[in-house]
């Protein structure tokens, strides 16, 4: 077991760098419990939780976790239950209130935030998607919607209209004037989006949207939200503890374990070089080729290999297949134009064969 | 019958039912003032039918022989006091002595005045029915219970005999009366005054021997048949005033004779109404007073119906008042 | 600021019911430990006098001259002057009132009532409300009705505004309900006899001090209550609104007053049941007439027009309580779903329920209603001589019933209570004060145990040991009852919807009839002290003892009671094994409440014979004492707390709520 932190701002994003990070946490911490203050720097801060809880009464839900999103990026948080990702996400606009660290978003220190202030972050840079939708079960939905707005002070001609329009963007115009009990789940977690999407926020916190739902219906919601990331270009911040839903949809994935970040990197990365036991199991059901890009499996191209057929170096192994196996010859993987290595038949026979062990 | 008037009557109509309510009201009007006014007068009405009968027979006269309207309140005998202090009751026409009140309200604060005896002499003390007393002639003196206490027993009273207590609210001193006397009774308190009639009555039907805290004038004393023990005056042990210690040559034992007492607020006492003389002059007897009570709680006859019945029966009595 | 509440981590509870097992036989020890010491030597040592604080009483007796001089005094200070603002302003408020509904005439009133309910809370309920006012009418207590009606609209509506806001607080406040909730527990348990007397000191007698006396009572359930919706609504929904930036004020105005809104009107229910149970007590300080003491006079001179007011009491109780239950289905706008159309056609029947009124109160004047009300249904007479008939038969003691069932109180309390009574009195008090703490100490741990310990020293202290042993005694004796009965009647309540609907309102009867009314009767039948004060501590007590038994049986998830019968389990495993287990807590918060409930009748006790305490409150404050009064109902609250600490078991913090 490794208890050494990794911090999401190790590794770089990785598309290209866009500007600076619009959410910066560094080492938040929280432990529930009494006098949990002191439990932070001290050597207590490091037992297992079945020992501290044991110890001080304590739970620490959240340890010395440290991350880095940029604009326009998916994040993705992932671990077993109980690891602490809700209260992690909760910390970062002080649903929880955070027992240490710090904490930035779009420039603002939401630490030092007074009350009005972090009332403005949430009402207008912010918005969450909870597991349990957090729906008022006493209004229509279209109030749903537009409650973000009514709390902001809209006049309400135009909260509704952009509530509509909202329902619009999510598919559910018709149901606008029923009452959520009247809904699936499904039509009740797009409200919880349309609600979310209706303040217009730059960041947007999913906890676990989708657990509730059945798998079709979750397939449909996960197509709906990589649509409205690409539309609207949102910061998100993604919880979940389903592998390929993290891998579906997150540019960057943290795997949590116990309140740390253990690994944090691409898709390609986590399952390719998995930092621990822990992520190993985790990810040891994933078909690795269908994660694993060219660029992941490709060795320098030695002469004479570059003019071989060309595939892209984003071309996941499962792709790649039909053309290397049809080919004597190693297959180039290019960035643009450029050649930056090769494939070969053993290379792609290894990263299949990687996934029986 | 208007269908059948010409339409100018139809208006007229109306207008000549106002000249004639006018004229009507104008007329009593004018009676009401030639008594010169009484106006409104507030009687507190105590939860025992005697107070009951005081009340609905003042408050027949006042409003037949006075005009004046009665307003009728039933406050606890305590708070009445404050109610008077406040002018929210006028008066109070049987009282039993709350000395602490009295110091309070009539001695210090002078809110409330003591109007005289309204005629009634209570009595408190030990009774027993009086098949009991022609079964044991001794028990006419307390003495007479003096070894014989275990007559008295009930289930509650394990070895002991049972003295059954009054309504806490009443003026008593048994306790202390029992210690003092060296009886071997144990005191039983079976709370409000409806729960003890309820208790005694049934053994009295039943023909049991029972010693219990009694009074007169009461209602029931004409239908049940019963008789005192005689308490000593004075006896050691006894104290005057329990509360305070009492003067230890006076051992008073036997409950006084009460002179039930009339209250008046001071404000009414000052008002110059003539309800205030007519209730300065009224009292009556023990018998009258058991009478109309006894229409009111044994007959269930309506409280103004009583009163009514007994004012016609007696003119010169009330004539007497009004003098 | 963040609005999601912290829980402390909740620290597992032990698996089994094994630690009871052991305790308990320990328990049996202390206790035969005490009867040994009993039978050795009873009545050898009493409280010490030496540790008796002799001039609290007289201390108290003279405060109370000092606030009467005070009040009479020829300069009152501000103080009094608002309070008799207060008073008088509450006095116009219940006059008002009364003139309002007397204006409105029979017919109006009752236009009013019928088609309020109807517009909002349907026709059953409708129903119910007519039904009451037609009896009244019947009855010929309509005026008395007005007046109890009057005092009894203008306490609620005071309770809710001072209750609910406070409520609201308890609701989003850990600390602020632990701060309120012993005030809460003694404003019930202190009987009103004890601060009647301040009380008219302070507010004067009249209509606004019975609104007064009432409130101390009927408060406490709409704070209670109001908290308990405010945390029930659904946590996920809060942390919503908070993440959107809802301010504190929006959260409470848009989300949880909206949604606790159920729960808010069973407070409102709820303060009616507890302020009617109030009608006979604020009775003795109203200057009008009433219900109340309509029952205080009658029990004397005319037990059947008595028992007429008590039945109408309830009636008013029951039809309130069915017309504010459906009001609260039927509003409530998560089950409604109101449209757009149906809120027009809605708009349409609250038009037409007024102009019925209108209509209602046109003809109420056309036909002189106003006076000529009584001719509706037959004569008060004739059901007066039919009440006094079967009175008559209850009190002729040469009736078979009479002979079984003062049978039974004989022996009950020959058998039962006097002994027990004598081995709580005449054991040694230093003895008894460290068998009590140390069964506090094996069944609830130490801090109860210390809690419990000073609860008794107070009592000795105050001087009331012996009173209050008397009282324990019975109250343990009227607990044990009220479990006996209580626990499977809740059971079965729960169980079966039939039995729920036939027992309901014989529930609401025993809460709101004036015990006096039906112990008298008792008194006849079991012609002996202490059984009555019992029986009406368990008929008092029960309902909400019932009332939280089943809801606590009800509430245990359908999942857990499925996957038992997919076990095989049958009906009766089910319920010993899953629902009653996980019901637990209800259930404890039953034996909470049942205490609560026994003490507040423990003055009820006392004007029926069952000596104690309650003895001593009704003998000091009738006698225009105070001092007495107090120290015995600091004795009550405190043998209340000690009570509670023991019988607390090593349950979680308790739980909130009433019912
Ligand atoms: N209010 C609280 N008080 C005490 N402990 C808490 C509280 N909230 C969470 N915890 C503890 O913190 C830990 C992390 O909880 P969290 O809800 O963040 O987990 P999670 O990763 O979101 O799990 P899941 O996938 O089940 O939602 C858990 O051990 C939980 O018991
Ligand atoms: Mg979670």
């Amino acid at each position: 077991m490794t208890t050494t932190t990794v911090s999401a701002d190790a590794v770089e994003p990785a598309g290209e760098q866009r500007g600076d990070p619009l959410i910066r946490a560094h080492g938040v911490w929280k432990v529930f419990g009494p006098h949990a203050e002191r439990i932070i720097g001290s050597p207590d801060a490091d037992l297992p939780r079945g020992e501290l809880r044991e110890k001080t009464g304590c739970v620490a839900a959240v340890r010395d976790v440290s991350l880095e999103v940029w604009p326009g990026e998916v994040f993705v948080v992932m671990g077993l239950s109980g690891s602490g990702k809700s209260t992690l996400v909760r910390t970062l606009i002080r649903l929880i209130e955070p027992t240490a660290g710090a904490i930035e978003i779009t420039g603002r220190d939401v630490i030092a935030a007074t009350p009005a202030e972090l009332r403005d972050l949430r009402r207008h840079a912010v918005s969450m998607i909870f597991q349990h939708f957090g729906l008022l079960a006493h209004r229509r939905v279209i109030d749903n919607v537009a409650f973000g707005l009514e709390v902001q002070g809209v006049p309400k001609s135009k909260r509704l209209e952009r509530a509509a329009e909202m329902l619009r963007l999510v598919g559910l115009e018709d149901a606008a004037n029923q009452f959520p009990d009247q809904l699936s789940g499904g039509m009740q977690q797009r409200v919880g989006v349309a609600r979310a999407f209706a303040v217009d926020p730059k960041v947007m916190l999913y906890d676990e949207p989708f657990s509730a739902l059945d798998p079709l219906i979750r397939r449909d919601m996960q197509d709906e939200v990589c649509r409205l990331q690409e539309e609207t270009g949102k910061t998100m911040i993604f919880i979940t503890h389903d592998l390929p839903e993290a891998l579906r949809l997150g540019d960057r994935i943290a795997i949590m374990r116990d309140g740390r970040f253990v690994q944090v990197g691409t898709p390609e990365e986590v399952v390719g070089s998995p930092a621990d036991e822990y992520v190993a199991n985790f990810v040891r059901d994933i078909p690795r080729s269908h994660v694993l890009t060219l660029r992941w499996i490709m060795r320098d191209a030695r002469p004479g290999e570059e003019d071989g057929p060309r595939l892209d170096v984003q071309t996941t192994v499962r792709e790649a297949v039909p053309m290397i196996a049809a080919n004597e010859r190693p297959v180039c993987a290019v960035d643009g134009a450029k050649v930056v290595g090769v494939v070969d038949r053993d290379a792609v026979l290894q990263a299949i064969a990687g996934e029986r062990d | 019958m208007t269908r059948h008037l010409p339409r100018r009557s139809r208006l007229l109509l109306p207008l000549l039912v106002l000249a004639l309510g006018a004229a009507a009201f104008a007329a009593v009007g004018s009676a009401t003032a030639g008594a010169k006014s009484c106006g409104t007068v507030t009687l507190n009405e105590q939860a025992w039918a005697g107070s009951t009968a005081n009340t609905y027979v003042t408050k027949y006269v006042l409003e037949h022989n006075l005009g004046c309207k009665v307003n009728i309140t039933q406050i606890a005998e305590v708070p009445v006091y404050q109610a008077m202090a406040d002018g929210k009751t006028d008066a109070v026409l049987e009282d039993w002595g709350h000395v602490d009140q009295q110091k309070q309200y009539v001695t210090k604060q002078k809110t409330v005045v003591m109007i005289g005896p309204n005629g009634v002499t209570g009595l408190i003390g030990w009774y027993i029915p009086d098949y009991l007393m022609k079964q044991y002639p001794q028990f006419k003196t307390w003495k007479g219970l003096k070894g014989k206490e275990t007559i008295f027993k009930s289930p509650e009273s394990g070895s002991q005999g049972m003295f059954l207590g009054g309504d806490p609210s009443y003026q008593q001193k048994d306790r202390t009366l029992i210690k003092a006397l060296g009886l071997n009774l144990k005191f039983v308190s079976v709370g409000a005054e409806a729960a003890q009639v309820a208790r005694w009555t049934q053994l009295y039907k039943q023909h049991k021997p029972v010693l219990f805290y009694w009074y007169d004038p009461q209602y029931l004393n004409a239908t049940y048949k019963l008789d005192m023990v005689q308490l000593p005056k004075r006896f050691k042990g006894c104290r005057d005033d329990e509360k305070q210690g009492g003067d230890p040559k006076l051992y008073a034992c036997a409950y006084p004779t009460y002179t039930l007492e009339k209250l008046f607020s001071k404000k009414f006492a000052t008002s110059g109404s003539p309800a205030v003389k007519f209730l300065k002059k009224w009292s009556w007897t023990n018998a009258d007073q058991s009478l109309v009570a006894s229409y009111i709680a044994g007959d269930h006859m309506s409280p103004d119906k009583a009163a009514e019945k007994w004012v016609k029966a007696n003119p010169k009595v009330v004539k007497k008042w009004l003098t | 600021m963040s609005v999601a509440a912290e829980r402390v981590a909740t620290i597992p509870r032990p698996a089994a019911n094994q630690w009871w097992r052991h305790r308990l036989v320990l328990v049996g020890a202390v206790i035969g430990a005490l009867v040994i010491v009993y039978q050795a030597w009873s009545n050898g040592y009493q409280w010490p006098s030496a540790l008796e604080w002799k001039s609290l009483s007289t201390g108290l007796d003279n405060f109370q001259t000092w606030l009467s001089d005070q009040q009479s005094s020829a300069h009152p200070n501000v103080v009094f002057s608002v309070l008799n603002g207060i008073s008088t302003g509450l006095d116009d408020l219940v006059s008002w009132l009364a003139t309002l509904f007397h204006d409105l005439t029979w017919a109006g009133t009752t236009a009013l009532g019928v088609l309020v309910t109807l517009r909002f809370g349907g026709v059953r309920a409708g129903l119910w409300v007519m039904g009451a006012f037609l009896s009244f009418a019947a009855m010929g207590l309509w005026e008395d009705c007005v007046q109890t009606f009057a005092l009894m609209f203008a306490a609620v509506i005071l309770s809710l505004v001072v209750g609910m806001p406070l409520g609201v607080l308890a609701g989003r406040s850990d600390r602020f309900q632990r701060a309120i909730t012993p005030v809460l527990d003694a404003m019930q348990i202190v009987p009103a006899f004890a601060y009647l007397m301040p009380i008219v000191i302070l507010f004067s007698v009249g209509p606004g001090a019975a609104v007064i006396t009432t409130m101390i009572y009927s408060v406490p359930p709409a704070v209670r209550i109001t908290a308990l919706g405010i945390r029930g609504v659904p946590a996920n929904t809060v942390e919503a609104a908070a993440a959107m930036g809802a301010t504190r004020l929006q959260m409470l105005a848009k989300v949880q007053l909206p949604l606790a809104r159920k729960m808010l009107l069973l407070s409102v229910n709820q303060t009616i049941l507890f302020a009617l149970s109030m009608v006979v007590i604020a009775g003795l300080i109203n200057t009008g007439q009433g219900l109340g003491s309509l029952v205080t006079n009658g029990l004397n001179t005319n037990p059947a027009l008595a028992l007429l007011a008590g039945a109408a009491i309830v009636i008013m109780a029951i039809s309130i309580d069915r017309a504010t239950e459906a009001m609260a289905e039927r509003t409530d706008p998560a089950r409604m779903h109101v449209t757009e159309a149906i809120r027009g056609r809605l708009r349409v029947a609250t038009a037409a329920t007024g102009a019925a009124i209108g209509l209602a109160v046109g003809i109420g004047y056309a036909l002189d209603a106003g006076s000529a009300y009584t001719n509706v249904g037959g004569s008060p007479d004739w059901l007066q001589a039919r009440l006094q008939s079967a009175l008559d038969y209850v009190e002729n003691p040469s009736t078979f019933v009479f002979s079984i069932t003062s049978w039974i109180g004989n022996h009950l309390v020959e058998y039962g209570l006097q002994p027990l009574q004598n081995f709580f009195v005449e054991t040694p008090a230093p003895v008894m004060l460290a068998g009590l703490t140390l069964i506090a100490l094996l069944l609830s741990g130490l801090r109860p145990a210390v809690m419990t310990f000073a609860m008794l020293a107070v009592i000795g202290v105050v001087g009331e040991w012996g009173s209050a042993m008397d009282t324990a005694s019975q109250v343990i004796v009227a607990l044990v009852l009220t479990m006996i009965v209580a626990f499977p009647l809740g059971v079965w309540v729960a169980e079966s919807a039939r039995v729920a609907t036939i027992v309901r309102p014989i529930l609401d009867v025993l809460q709101t009839l004036p015990q006096l009314v039906y112990l008298i009767p008792f008194i006849y039948l079991m012609p002996v002290s202490i059984v009555p004060g019992i029986i009406a501590a368990v008929l008092y007590a029960s309902p909400v003892v019932i009332r939280l038994v089943a809801a606590g049986i009800r509430e245990v998830t359908p999942n857990t009671v499925e996957a038992a019968q997919a076990f095989g389990a049958t009906r009766t495993q089910v319920l010993l094994k899953v629902k009653i287990p996980l019901a637990r807590d209800a259930i404890m918060l039953g034996v909470n409440q049942g205490i609560i409930m026994v003490l507040a009748v423990v003055v009820i006790g006392g004007l029926v014979g069952s000596g104690g305490l309650g003895y001593e409150v009704a003998y000091g404050l009738q006698q225009g004492q105070f001092g007495p009064g107090v120290v015995a109902s600091l004795a009550i609250l405190a043998l209340g707390i000690a009570l509670d600490r023991v019988t607390r078991g090593n349950r979680r913090p308790r739980l909130e709520g009433n019912r």
